[in-house]
């Protein structure tokens, strides 16, 4: 009996064995999460019509002074954003930064070039409130954009409140959007699975299965879905999944399951993890068993669109915050385009939402700069050019952008629908409002209006 | 409570999943016994093969040439490591060998994340022709890809048995998990013979990867840590029994998808491999005190 016993160095091994499994497990589950996100209602006009004769559009538009370098003193601006395995959003600083790069080559702010300062993040609060007095008090920025992580704003908000400074960035925390100094160009996570249930709701689905990561934050993301259901009548069943998803079969098969034939299926996962599932479903033949499939914005890329193939060709619906770029030819998106070319070739995503979102915060950024006409720049008047920006036409969104002095800000609640298409994501529906029967939108409306549609 | 019926597809999935854990088990519980090292590093060997994989095929190379690929590259790494570092550590405890691995694991892990960067929110994937085709049983539809995962843990666990059963290597393997020092004193070249266990279960740690890339997903972090659940097989076997690892995988893959469906259950199902295994080392402690104390008595 005494041979079954394995020898002490062996159980050594087991115990230690055991140790970085359990270690390891933690590590994993921890690494991959949810993404900047957007949602949508209401039919309004596409902003995605083409016009003739911009298709050409030259990186020297970004600047005041074409092709004349700015060497002023430079204007300092900082942003923070997540970069861990399985999660990265260094794309969208890294456009930002390209976009930046092209307005200092043609003339800078009024002379003055800027300097942007990017700090990563691995979602540890220490580090993330680091960060934060780096960029103030070593690299002394005189503005915050650019932001995307999945808890900067959680731990950041009232940092950046106490010193007056007023972030452009791209949210997920809820802190993004229900705070006086943050204003986000995207929707985040929950107003983004609000618009593919809504539109899994307007397609008259029986029955509404929402799937999303297990992260800190789902009850407040699941919280706008419920409501939209609940107030359509609708049934919802509200699930999670640890991530890195390891049985996709098994999470497809639930999610079929409990949808039923004339049920929808909403995700809200970063792409890899959807199309995980998505590809589980498609091997096991069950994109046809419900009657849509839905995600949020994350989904809306072209390599997702070419991994599923035809069969999902208006079988899924993705919600867009962004203009969708393979179908627009519009002034603003040829000049994105252009600038991504010439100036970002650290944006390793190429074309997509991450890196319209960095253009659009850049932009904004550069058009409050361009209206400050005191003699030199500081926090305070750099931050309220931020704060005053109003009825902003970003050529990427479907309203005009405002930031304004509101207690929340919301002020991307209108987007598209997409579907893939032989491996392109193309419009399903044009422009459409948030509903407001998620309270989060109702409130802000309720103080800010609604924007006017751009043109 | 889920009816049988719901539970029906959940046995298919969790099949395929056991089998590939199986296979992974095998791998280190050989490789294990012939070198007394726990290879830590098997699932970060299969994820960076499977990288590989994925940028051969988008490359237009041939998919059977970007599948071999895999498993040549798990193999070659598995090899070297095991020629470079294997003879300094034959002599050192277990302890130190496994850590060392890790090593070799957050090597694999870092290039990976550098060279298959998942900035932007890149989504990668390896499909093979048998995953859109198959057939019903009963109201479960059943791919090839889940067929072979599964026969591919049954075929390995019973072609390893009988090759260190009924080969003069497999003999040799087995001499030398009880007293390498002896084995060598009878004339075996251990060299060769480790050489031969490291080789194996580098090919295994390539087949699994690729198994793995389609069944489960294609990133380097699920694919490195997916190794937990084959570790937890490998634990019950008590890194000795092929049969015992084979059955203890199937089980946490079959538990493991079964929970999915019971709601009250399903956000807790990834903890099935370590559930089962502290059960199971505990149940066997105990037997052994217990058979201990008989024999003292």
């Amino acid at each position: 009996m005494k041979r079954l016993m394995p020898a002490p160095s062996a159980r050594r091994t087991i115990v230690l064995a055991a140790a970085i499994a359990l270690a390891a497990v933690g590590c994993s589950s921890s690494s991959s999460t949810s993404t900047p996100a957007a949602t949508s209602t209401t039919s309004a006009t596409p902003a995605t019509s083409a016009t003739p004769g911009t298709a050409a559009v030259s990186t020297s538009q970004c600047g005041t002074k074409p092709g004349v370098a700015a060497t002023g003193t430079p204007i300092a601006l900082g942003g923070i954003v997540t970069n861990q395995p399985g999660t990265s959003f260094t794309d969208i600083a890294n456009m930002a930064n390209a976009y930046f790069a092209c307005v200092n080559a043609n003339g800078g702010i009024n002379g003055h070039p800027i300097k942007y300062y990017i700090e990563t993040e691995q979602t540890n609060p220490a580090q993330i409130a680091a960060d934060a007095k780096q960029l103030v008090q070593t690299d002394h920025v005189l503005g915050i954009i650019g932001n995307t992580s999945i808890i900067e704003c959680s731990v950041d908000s009232s940092y950046w409140q106490k010193l007056g400074y007023y972030i452009i960035d791209s949210g997920i925390a809820p802190e993004c959007y229900s705070t006086s100094n943050s204003a986000a160009v995207n929707m985040g996570p929950r107003y983004s699975s609000d618009g593919a249930v809504q539109y899994a709701l307007a397609q008259h689905a029986s029955k509404i299965v929402f799937d999303q990561s297990n992260v800190p934050g789902t009850g407040y993301i699941a919280a706008g879905p419920a409501a939209l259901a609940k107030a359509a009548n609708v049934p919802i069943v509200q699930l999670t999944e640890n991530v890195p998803i390891s049985d996709a079969d098994s999470v497809a098969i639930k999610e079929v399951d409990d949808a039923g034939p004339n049920g929808a299926v909403v995700l809200n996962f970063t792409p890899p993890e959807a199309l995980v599932i998505l590809q589980a479903a498609q091997k096991l033949g069950l994109e046809d068993r419900v009657k849509l499939w839905g995600c949020s914005t994350p989904c809306n890329t072209d390599f997702l669109a070419t991994s599923l193939g035809p069969k999902w060709n208006s079988k899924l619906f993705v919600n867009a915050e962004l203009t969708p770029p393979d179908v627009t030819n519009t002034a603003a998106m040829n000049l994105y385009k252009a600038i991504l070319k010439q100036y970002g070739s650290a944006v390793s995503g190429g074309i997509g939402s991450f890196s319209q979102m960095g253009f659009t915060e850049a932009e904004i950024a550069v058009h409050a700069l361009e209206t400050i006409t005191a003699s030199s720049y500081t926090v305070a008047n750099v931050n309220a050019a931020f704060k005053a920006v109003s009825a902003f036409n970003t050529g990427m969104l479907c309203q005009l952008w405002t930031y304004g002095a509101y207690p929340t800000h919301i002020p991307n609640n209108m987007d598209y629908t997409v579907t893939p298409d032989n491996g392109k994501m193309v419009t399903a529906q044009g422009c459409t409002q948030i509903s407001s029967v998620d309270p989060q939108i109702a409130q802000y409306r309720s103080v800010a209006g609604t924007a006017q549609i751009a043109p | 409570m889920p009816s049988w019926q719901d539970f029906q597809p959940f046995i298919v999935s969790g099949l395929a999943l056991g089998g590939v854990y199986a296979l992974s088990g095998v791998g280190l519980v050989v490789l294990y016994r012939a070198t007394g090292v726990l290879n830590l590093a098997f699932g970060a060997l299969g994820a960076m093969g499977a990288l590989i994989t994925w940028s051969l095929i988008k490359a237009g190379v041939p998919g059977w040439l970007s599948w071999l690929a895999c498993v040549v590259f798990a193999a070659a790494v598995t090899l070297g490591y095991g020629i470079v570092f294997g003879p300094a550590l034959a002599r050192r405890d277990p302890l130190v060998k496994a850590v060392a691995t890790i090593g070799l694991t957050l090597i694999l892990y870092g290039l990976a994340d550098l060279l298959w960067t998942t900035s932007g929110g890149q989504a990668r994937s390896i499909t093979f022709p048998t995953d859109n085709s198959g057939f019903m049983v009963g109201q479960v539809q059943v791919n090839w890809t889940q067929v072979i995962a599964l026969a591919a843990g049954v075929v390995i666990t019973v072609a390893t048995g009988a090759f260190l059963r009924y080969t003069k290597l497999g003999t040799a393997m087995r001499a030398m998990a009880n007293d390498r020092d002896i084995t060598a004193t009878l004339g075996v070249p251990v060299r060769k013979v480790e050489a031969a266990a490291w080789l194996g279960c580098g090919v295994l740690a390539g087949l699994a990867g690729l198994l793995l890339a389609d069944l489960v997903a294609l990133d380097a972090t699920t694919l490195t840590f997916l190794v937990i659940s084959s570790l937890a097989a490998v634990l019950i076997a008590r890194l000795r029994s092929i049969t015992v690892t084979f059955i203890a995988a199937i089980v946490i893959g079959l538990l493991h998808d079964l929970l999915t469906p019971v709601n009250s259950l399903t956000n807790y199902r990834d903890m099935t491999p370590f559930v089962i295994a502290a059960v199971a080392l505990l149940v066997l402690s105990r037997h052994q005190v217990m058979s201990q104390s008989r024999e003292e008595a």
